[in-house]
């Protein structure tokens, strides 16, 4: 449903030296600097996925979104969603798409939600029978039944980003771009978007891409991530994968006995990994995958343990050392 | 973009415009009072600076009635501070919502431009009755329901040539985020060429020509000296020609920036 083929985008930038100085320069002549924000990026999205766009602050991710909702043109590559060129505007494809932006409302704010998605369905010119049932599953779905009448401007921000995924989703399309649309929510208001979009998904089966900053979103959302960073692919897989991939060591913890019999050195596991702590009460070693089993063994056969963990680094945290480019991050 | 779909823009725009009444009041007294009030003494100025009873073929009262009816006219032509909201939707990014709509972006503006005109033609509806009992005209001017029907059609014409000027010096937001500047250049322009600040007769003969040339003529004047019965049905009909011809050269300078301008949007942000 979305193929994306070597996709770039270059923005220029004006640049201005700090201070008075720069401004009154700036007023005669003015220097640019061409920012690449997304780097040939290629991939497709199939009927029904949910993927992931994961990446940091000024990535690409956003522009990605962009480029396939139509709204921005790329500099280099290529793109068909559902078979048509997102920048070329037809409106075959703009009434099969729908894009919901957590910090950029879409809704008319001086009205009611309701007077909106009637306008919405003038728009996208949806059948009475249609629009009333859809409104009445999305609207009960997403409990905002009530506040339908209330002017957008007088909501919270939570029943805010309700309307904002109905207005998206009355013309039930095909393919849903959603870029952040949990920010700023509280746990509970994230809870019921996030069960929202997977009974959505469930029920239509949409192709969706998801750029989130929060970690819970993309854990309960997606299979398959794909990890930006400096406008460049860096990952792009499973969920799973990542751990496998990028996360080459666990944690092996052992809690000991005070009662027992004293601990060995440390000399003697540092031959299996990195010692990370060693007291008289516990000793962490990061070891390489492959020899989880070996350190375990050794340390219940010579080290007085009453408790043994084997932790995996948690898949947020590899994702968000990723993003950041830390040494660590590297290949497995 | 189909009628129905434009009646229902225009009729959302027109309910958000009335939802704030204190807005309405003030905008309806005020407003109106303020300009008519220049005009007013501007009038009696002119006339006791020049010491006779005619100027231009003008008497006192019926100069009145021209900056009254003038005034009126150039409310609905020129509508809210509109023509903004363009160049406010590049800057802010809120053309965005309006790129993924499967309907055109200037219609549409066109349709909430229409929808935002309601509250402003209740007020110069009720001024305008207002004036039919304080205002005593000469018989020099000739209302009559043809010329009311022919100045309705001169507004529209107007309304969309006026709309159409702005949008390409809108548009130029995609270079330029603040066209504030120009915005108010073409309102003051459209304005002192257009007659809405003095009849365009008081302007040098020199200049009448030219005037009769430009679009300006077509905003506020035309439909005015229709309105008063000043115009022959030829005139009022080269009048109106050369008003959609201007129309017609103002969309396609329009399409040609935006053609440009559109490839220069980011959305806001990288």
């Amino acid at each position: 449903m979305i193929r994306v083929d070597d996709l770039s985008k270059t923005f220029r930038v004006h640049k201005k030296a700090p201070g008075l100085r720069g401004s009154i320069r700036a007023l005669f002549k003015r220097e640019y600097v061409d920012k690449d924000a997304v780097k040939g990026v290629s991939f497709e999205v199939g009927e029904g996925e949910i993927v992931g766009l994961v990446g940091a602050n000024g990535a690409g991710k956003t522009t990605i979104v962009k480029m396939l909702a139509g709204i921005i043109y790329p500099s280099a590559g290529d793109a068909e969603v559902l078979g048509f060129r997102p920048w070329e505007r037809h409106n075959e494809l703009r009434r099969q798409i729908a894009l919901i932006m957590g910090q950029k409302a879409q809704l008319w704010w001086d009205l009611p939600a309701a007077d909106c998605f009637l306008l919405l369905k003038e728009i996208y010119r949806i059948p009475d029978d249609r629009y009333r049932e859809t409104l009445g599953y999305l609207s009960e779905v997403l409990a905002v039944t009530n506040e339908l009448n209330v002017q957008v401007r007088r909501l919270s921000l939570g029943e805010r980003m309700k309307m904002e995924l109905i207005a998206a989703l009355l013309h039930s399309p095909r393919v849903v771009y959603l870029d952040e649309p949990t920010i700023g929510l509280d746990l509970t208001a994230q809870r019921a978007i996030r069960d929202f979009i997977l009974a959505y998904r469930e029920e239509h089966k949409p192709a969706m891409i998801l750029t989130s900053h929060y970690m819970e979103d993309i854990q309960r959302l997606c299979k398959r991530i794909l990890i930006i960073r400096d406008g460049e692919f860096v990952f792009d897989g499973l969920l799973e994968e990542v751990v496998q991939r990028f996360a080459p060591s666990k944690l092996v913890t052992a809690h000991l006995s005070k009662t027992g019999s004293p601990a060995p050195s440390t000399i003697d596991v540092e031959r299996y990994g990195e010692v990370v702590e060693c007291d008289p009460n516990q000793v962490c070693v990061r070891v390489p995958r492959d020899g989880v089993a070996e350190v375990a063994a050794h340390l219940l056969q010579h080290w007085p343990v009453i408790d043994l963990a084997i932790q995996e680094d948690d898949v947020g945290t590899i994702i968000e050392r990723i993003m950041r480019n830390q040494e660590d991050a590297g290949d497995a | 973009m189909n009628a129905r779909l434009f009646l229902h823009i225009a009729s959302v725009e027109a309910r958000k415009r009335m939802s704030y009444r204190i807005d309405f009041w003030i905008n309806t007294l005020f407003g109106f009072l303020a300009e008519f009030g220049v005009h007013f003494f501007l009038a009696l100025a002119l006339f006791a600076e020049s010491g006779s009873t005619q100027i231009r073929g003008f008497a006192q009262p019926d100069l009145v009635v021209y900056f009254v009816t003038v005034l009126l006219i150039q409310k609905i032509v020129m509508g809210p501070d509109f023509g903004g909201h363009v160049s406010e939707d590049i800057y802010e990014g809120g053309l965005t919502r309006y790129l993924l709509f499967p309907s055109s972006y200037t219609p549409f503006k066109y349709a909430q431009h229409m929808g935002a005109l309601v509250p402003l033609i209740l007020q110069a509806v009720l001024f305008g009755v207002l004036a039919i009992f304080v205002l005593e005209p000469t018989q020099a001017l000739r209302v009559t329901p043809w010329t009311i029907a022919g100045a309705i059609v001169c507004v529209l014409v107007a309304n969309l040539l006026y709309f159409m000027m702005r949008l390409p010096l809108q548009l130029i937001a995609f270079w330029q985020d603040n066209v504030w500047s120009l915005s108010v250049m073409l309102r003051f322009a459209s304005r002192l060429l257009g007659g809405a600040m003095l009849p365009l007769i008081f302007f040098p003969a020199w200049s009448q020509d030219a005037l009769r040339i430009l679009p300006f003529r077509a905003l506020y004047d035309l439909p005015t000296q229709t309105f008063l019965g000043q115009l022959t049905l030829t005139e009022w009909l080269t009048g109106l020609a050369t008003a959609l011809v201007w129309c017609a050269a103002f969309t396609l300078i329009a399409r040609a920036v935006w053609k440009r301008g559109d490839r220069k949007y980011t959305g806001v942000g990288i």
